[in-house]
């Protein structure tokens, strides 16, 4: 089977270090994707229109596979929408690939948050290569929430490109713990003076599951701002590769960039790789990134026990307090229950 | 209203020319005949003659970087790779023809010699023009010399150790350099011998369209400790010069080495250079580097840690400005048990100068319970310049203890203020600031290079800010 090199990053350091891009080989891509009908839809659903043909859905970067979609929808967004808008995709046998283009436009002042979920029936060898775009017009506010719960034996890719304009906001909390292949391409361009990018993710890879996260910002907007947090788990043989870039381009005076990503490695096999890049062509900026990987602190663990708690169970605390950060960003408690649920049954 | 203005690099003493005259310069380009002539001429050994052709071979597969600066400017067709003085090596500078030693005065390096140094190498364009060292060391039976005496006289150690650390595959730069390497340093400190003032080897390269290619190696046996410092600089000309030397240390069980460089090419300079050091168990070897000079600079220092409980320290400056692309960093490889690296990168970019920040920290498998801190800051001092951070970390184990920190900005606003606020004028707490910036490496010199450093970085503040 040819190799697949995916989710390149914006520069290139030596081959030798295996972060350029990824290479896949055990993987299949369907040469028919044939529909895909099981989407669930709640709150305003009237918004959610299916369209025949989206514009503009060129991507930057992007994850590197191109496919027809199967599902096109489109979300305008002119209010200030006070119920979360739920998109749940799950594949099941007769829906088992998932190629949709997603297009979400706010309107000035508009506010919403958009949560999309994927899923999978246990045991279905599905494919998911989907595109999300933001356009975030002066003062939105969107917040999405992406939850990836797809079973391992699943590829899962996902394109990402938001545009924000002035004081525009454009939150993303990011729940990445499933796929056999995890591969996530986030690219915002940050044009609108003070406009504000944040995302904020948590994985946690188990077996032999491969992350590959690629969070590139622009600002370009004076005083504009870019938050990237990652925080993320991997046991078993379980690998992940995270590139996270903060690119200040020339005339975006004043504004910020932070970068923080820690990878908790619960076993001597499973492997971290980080690339996280500052690139600055402005002075008046002030950027900041950090990266740090480790086991989980034997302080702390012995703290745990000493109350009590057994091994795993003192683990599975002090996982979900690292997480704590990003599961507070999800409102909608039944989807906050089923990811904690989620996450203590692949600490088991 | 003046601008504060933070200065270039005062070059005047690196820029002095002399007439570009020599005993012996091979024609320009790399091909099997040239190699071979220039094995002749340097009358190698048949190893070292089959060495270079292999090394040409392997030179002509590889690909140049796809990553980094451009290179495309680089024609080996019109570099000259190798120009012999007009003299031999000699141990006293009285021996030195006028123009020669005049240059090395200027540098200062036969006055540094007599006040802080144990021993001294120089280096004129392709060959070793001088070499001394204090006669206590001789008699401690530590050996420094250049490495064609070496490869005559110790040919077994250089056998063992030549191009093994840095095999000529590691990238095209490397092959290059083992088919037309000329001059350099080989220094040998036997177990157990502390050597407690420095080593300098200084290398000057004067002849325009050509390239120096300079081998170091230096082995520390077990328990051994020693300080190596090496300065490097050449006149400006407008077709560019190529440096690719190679650096490989040995540092065996229990030693220590410190290996310092001042590096300012000039600005038609195209710095290829490599170094990488092998560091035994519970041995030490720390890094100390300032890079100013070169148009275009790729030079990633590497530690690999072999040795249970072995330690590696980087402290690096790189100061860009007009013209210039500087990416520098640093690589460490964890590969035993209780290993620990810290890394502290420090870079300044003005008028339109880019500086990168380019590094790998691995902790393999066999890495239990090691450590790593990183630290990287990048100075912007104006709008026109770009500084970028590219570092790989890359953690192959859960027994470990990794972090990495990097921050890139202009002189803090809030800070100016507060010195301003303890009676300092603008200027004042501007060169202030600065100067602080760069003390974390100027601070782990020998008191002589600090003062050579901080000239380097002549900072002046003048007039109110604009």
């Amino acid at each position: 089977m040819e190799e697949l090199k995916l989710n390149q990053t914006p520069v290139r350091t030596s081959r030798n270090y295996n972060i350029n891009n990824i290479k896949l080989k055990d993987i299949t891509i369907p040469k028919e994707i044939g529909n895909f009908e099981n989407l669930k839809l709640k709150g305003k659903t009237s918004l959610v229109k299916k369209a025949s043909s989206l514009e503009n859905m060129e991507l930057k970067y992007g994850v590197g596979i191109v496919n027809e979609p199967n599902v096109k929808l489109q979300i305008n967004i002119i209010e200030n929408l006070k119920e979360p808008l739920e998109l749940d995709f799950m594949l099941n046998e007769q829906n088992r690939n998932l190629v949709e283009n997603i297009v979400i436009n706010a309107s000035e002042e508009a506010q919403a948050t958009v949560v999309l979920k994927y899923e999978t029936d246990k045991d279905l060898q599905g494919f998911h290569n989907g595109i999300v775009k933001v356009n975030a017009n002066k003062n939105a506010k969107i917040d999405v929430i992406l939850i990836n719960l797809v079973n391992g034996q699943t590829d899962n890719f996902l394109s990402i490109e938001n545009v924000l304009e002035e004081q525009s906001n454009v939150k993303y909390t990011v729940v990445d713990f499933g796929g056999k292949n995890s591969i996530t391409n986030y690219y915002s361009n940050i044009k609108g003076k003070k406009a504000d990018s944040t995302i904020n993710t948590i994985y946690l890879g188990k077996e032999n599951q491969l992350f590959d996260i690629n969070y590139v910002g622009e600002l370009w907007g004076e005083q504009s701002n870019l938050d990237i947090d990652v925080q993320g788990a991997i046991k078993d043989n379980a690998r992940k590769h995270f590139k996270g870039t903060i690119d200040f381009k020339r005339g975006c005076k004043k504004a910020t960039g932070n970068e923080n990503e820690y990878c908790t490695i619960l076993s001597d096999t499973a492997k971290s790789i980080a690339l996280p890049m500052l690139l600055c062509e402005e002075e008046d900026v002030e950027g900041n990134h950090s990266t740090s990987a480790g086991k989980i602190g034997e302080k702390e663990l012995f703290y745990i026990m000493s109350r009590g708690f057994e091994l795993k169970e003192a683990l599975k605390l002090m996982l979900r307090a690292k997480f704590n950060k990003v599961l507070e960003n999800i409102h909608v408690e039944e989807l906050k229950e089923q990811i904690i649920s989620e996450m203590e049954a692949r600490l088991d | 209203m003046s601008k504060t203005q933070i200065e270039d690099i005062n070059r005047n003493i690196y820029d002095i020319k002399n007439k570009d005259d020599y005993d012996y310069k091979i024609e320009k380009g790399l091909t099997k005949q040239i190699i071979e002539e220039l094995s002749k001429q340097k009358q190698d050994p048949d190893w070292m003659r089959e060495f270079r052709l292999k090394a040409l071979d392997v030179y002509n597969k590889l690909q140049l970087p796809t990553w980094g600066p451009d290179l495309s400017e680089l024609d080996m067709g019109e570099i000259a790779t190798y120009v012999r003085p007009k003299t031999k090596m000699s141990n006293t500078w009285d021996d030195v023809p006028d123009d020669i030693k005049e240059t090395f005065d200027k540098l200062g390096i036969p006055e540094a010699e007599k006040t802080s140094l144990a021993g001294v190498g120089a280096q004129y364009d392709s060959e070793v023009v001088y070499h001394s060292m204090k006669e206590d060391l001789i008699k401690q039976g530590v050996i420094y010399t250049d490495m064609e005496t070496a490869v005559r006289e110790y040919p077994k150690l250089v056998k063992e150790h030549f191009m093994k650390c840095v095999p000529v595959h590691d990238h095209k730069f490397v092959a290059l350099h083992g088919a037309v390497w000329s001059g350099g340093s080989f220094v040998y400190v036997p177990k157990g011998v502390k050597v407690d003032i420095p080593l300098q080897s200084y290398f000057r390269l004067n002849s325009p369209e050509s390239g120096q290619f300079e081998h170091t190696l230096i082995i520390v046996d077990e328990g051994a400790s020693l300080h190596f410092i090496e300065g490097c600089s050449a006149p400006k000309y407008n077709k560019v010069n190529l440096h690719a030397g190679c650096v490989e240390l040995y540092v065996k069980d229990n030693a220590y080495l410190r290996y310092s460089t001042i590096e300012n090419w000039s600005k038609n300079m195209l710095n290829l250079n490599t170094k990488k050091a092998i560091v035994g168990k519970n041995a030490q070897v720390d890094w100390v580097s300032g890079s100013f000079g070169s148009k275009i600079s790729m030079l990633y220092p590497m530690s690999i840690l072999n040795g249970e409980g072995s330690k590696t320290e980087f402290t690096g400056i790189s100061f860009a400005g007009k013209g210039q692309n500087l990416d520098n960093g640093f690589k460490v490889v964890h590969n035993a048990k209780n290993t620990s690296s810290v890394v502290n990168a420090k870079s300044i970019s003005k008028d339109g100068g880019t500086c990168t920040y380019r590094s790998l920290v691995r902790i393999g498998e066999n890495a239990k319970n090691s450590k790593s801190v990183v630290s990287c800051e990048s100075l912007m001092l104006d709008d026109i310049s770009k500084s970028d951070t590219i570092p790989v970390n890359d953690i192959r184990t859960d027994e470990v203890e990794f972090s990495h920190e990097a921050k890139i900005g202009k002189i803090s606003d809030k800070t100016i203020f507060y010195l301003m606020s303890r009676g300092m004028s603008e200027e004042d707490a501007k060169a202030m600031i600065v100067r602080g910036f760069a003390y974390p490496i100027s601070k782990e010199l020998p008191v002589e290079y600090a003062v050579e450093m901080n000239n380097l970085i002549n900072l002046e503040l003048e007039g109110a800010i604009g």
